[in-house]
């Protein structure tokens, strides 16, 4: 949205404090989301939990046309809609809840980068391991993605929806690459990821922050789902303290949400092929 | 962890075996032989941060804005490149970047550049300004040595700083962050300037001027490395000039240097691409 559009926007996000009733909305968990839906989605969940923010998963098989970008998973806060994690941590800071408030301007911008980094190499990992290997894409992403619909509208949305990754893949350069490739860029972001967590428990030490929430979102849904091989889990498992971080922030923040549900989406494999 | 250890014991070895695939491929260069694990993977953060929110509003600065595009970027490229490509090259290359920054910067409802442009131009200066606090008062990103960090950053904020835009409100933003500015010219003044001189008579990579020229070879060299980098290199302009593979275009690039504050500083590598301009364009694809 244009400048003054967002301005107004946090305006009236500050006016108010957080209803209860907030609704995450994502495609279904057991059928149709995929693994790049999911990892966004549960970094933003992360995120939310780690603000102290209540807010319900609502499943629904038509969230990605609902949302104002296009893009899963969104938020319903009073009559706000906001998606995406960047946008939704703006939102959530407008009201007054922030977790990268104790960062001095450095350490600010070490964070937006490694954010970035994340997106640029594990999301588009994940898109294109989805969507560009042609395995993958027949065996688990165009059956998921269009399970909710009948034919033939299933089949031209999934093509349609194949077709719109792959011509991204080619804008950014990445139709070029191989699998194997891919899987070279995953391991490089995760020793990057792993070398700036260190031993710490978090990525700024005591804090975790909106960095946390995206790394978290997208290793533990790549340990936790199943594709047609276990190379991308095998990649991020080489690194234990990334593991750590994975296994402290779930204890952490959603142990006391009912595990069934997590442990519930670790069984829920997108792969009951093999 | 032991990886980290391992890579900087073969720090002085730039061909690192290829069964160590898991290491960051910064590490390899010599110029980052210093860094420790820590900084290299803040340099892959930094430049995943560059590609994302500078790197579109670099190209639509260049490309796709319509007075740029029509005064400065199309006229410099025709006549840069030989005959027939001046007529196609640069409407490839701007069509290109249109479409990079529509895909990934537009969401699907909005597919008008006009609405993406606020959007990116924002991102681009909140970008350089959080270069700038990580820049502060130091020399270089890392302290004293220039490093892969200082190559990638320097290859897009160069020709912004340089190239005498018509419309360029990103550029008054970044002439405004003045360590940025300084950052530039140092580099300038250190590795390019000194190095025009030798340059124009001689053909051949290793030149004989010891400090520079040692310094020159040990940032072409780092690129050279860095094959990722090369892809982008390509399209960059100020990285070319890094690009020992392809270094007779530096000459003409550094015969310009004369008129280093008056004209654009734009990809001389087209001269020398010509048999492949068509690589060229592919090349900048992957960028």
């Amino acid at each position: 949205m244009s400048l003054a559009a967002e301005a107004f926007v946090s305006q009236i996000a500050a006016a108010e404090p957080w209803p209860e009733n907030a609704t995450l909305y994502q495609p279904l968990k057991e059928d149709q989301i995929l693994l790049s839906d999911s990892a966004s989605s549960l970094a933003v969940q992360t995120f939310l939990r780690m603000c102290g923010l209540p807010v319900q998963v609502s499943c629904r098989s038509n969230a990605e046309y609902m949302s104002p970008s296009g893009k899963v998973p969104f938020i319903h806060v009073g009559n706000q809609v906001v998606s995406e994690l960047g946008p939704i941590v703006q939102f959530t800071k407008a009201k007054g809840h922030s977790l990268s408030d104790g960062l001095d301007d450095v350490q600010r911008a070490e964070m937006k980068a490694y954010m970035e980094l994340v997106n640029n190499m594990l999301l588009t990992a994940e898109l294109y391991i989805q969507w560009c290997d042609d395995y993958t894409a027949t065996e688990i992403s165009r059956p998921r993605y269009s399970s909710p619909y009948s034919w033939p509208l299933s089949h031209i949305l999934a093509y349609q929806k194949q077709w719109e990754v792959r011509r991204k893949m080619n804008a950014i350069g990445w139709s070029g690459k191989n699998l194997e490739q891919v899987y070279e860029d995953v391991s490089q972001c995760c020793q990057a990821l792993s070398q700036r967590l260190g031993t710490q428990p978090y990525f700024f030490n005591k804090q975790p922050t909106e960095l946390d929430a995206l790394v978290f979102g997208h290793l533990f849904t790549i340990l936790t789902t199943q594709l047609t091989n276990d190379e991308l889990a095998e990649k991020v498992k080489s690194y234990t303290n990334l593991l750590s971080f994975c296994h402290r922030i779930e204890q952490t923040y959603f142990k006391e949400h009912d595990r069934e549900s997590q442990s519930g989406s670790s069984r829920h494999s997108k792969g009951s092929l093999p | 962890m032991a990886e980290p250890m391992e890579l900087l014991c073969w720090g002085g070895d730039w061909d690192l075996p290829s069964v160590h695939t898991d290491s960051l491929i910064v590490l390899r260069f010599n110029a980052d032989y210093e860094l420790t694990a820590k900084q290299g993977a803040d340099t892959m953060a930094y430049i995943a941060l560059l590609e994302e929110k500078l790197r579109p509003a670099l190209l639509h600065t260049f490309w796709v804005d319509a007075e740029n595009y029509a005064n400065l970027t199309r006229p410099w490229f025709t006549s840069h490149s030989p005959f027939p490509l001046n007529f196609f090259v640069p409407g490839r290359q701007a069509s290109l970047a249109l479409s990079r920054i529509l895909l990934t910067k537009a969401e699907s409802p909005l597919l008008n550049i006009t609405e993406v442009e606020g959007k990116i131009y924002s991102e681009a200066k909140e970008c350089l300004n959080l270069l700038s606090h990580r820049l502060g008062n130091f020399h270089f990103f890392f302290g004293d040595t220039p490093t892969s960090l200082d190559a990638f950053v320097f290859g897009h904020i160069a020709p912004l700083i340089k190239a005498p835009l018509p419309s360029g409100q990103l550029q008054k933003h970044l002439n405004q962050l003045d360590n940025l500015c300084q950052f530039c010219n140092t580099i300038l003044k250190n590795y390019f300037t000194d190095a025009s001189a030798e340059k124009r008579m001689d053909c051949s990579p290793t030149a004989t001027h010891d400090p520079v020229d040692a310094n020159l070879q040990k940032l072409t060299q780092l690129v050279n490395k860095e094959s990722n980098l090369i892809e982008k290199v390509l399209a960059r302009p100020a990285h070319s000039l890094l690009n020992l593979i392809s270094l007779e275009i530096t000459i003409p690039w550094l015969k310009m240097d004369d008129n280093l504050r008056s004209s654009p500083q734009h990809r001389p590598h087209r001269h020398e691409t010509k048999p492949s301009a068509l690589a060229s364009a592919r090349n900048s694809t992957p960028s």
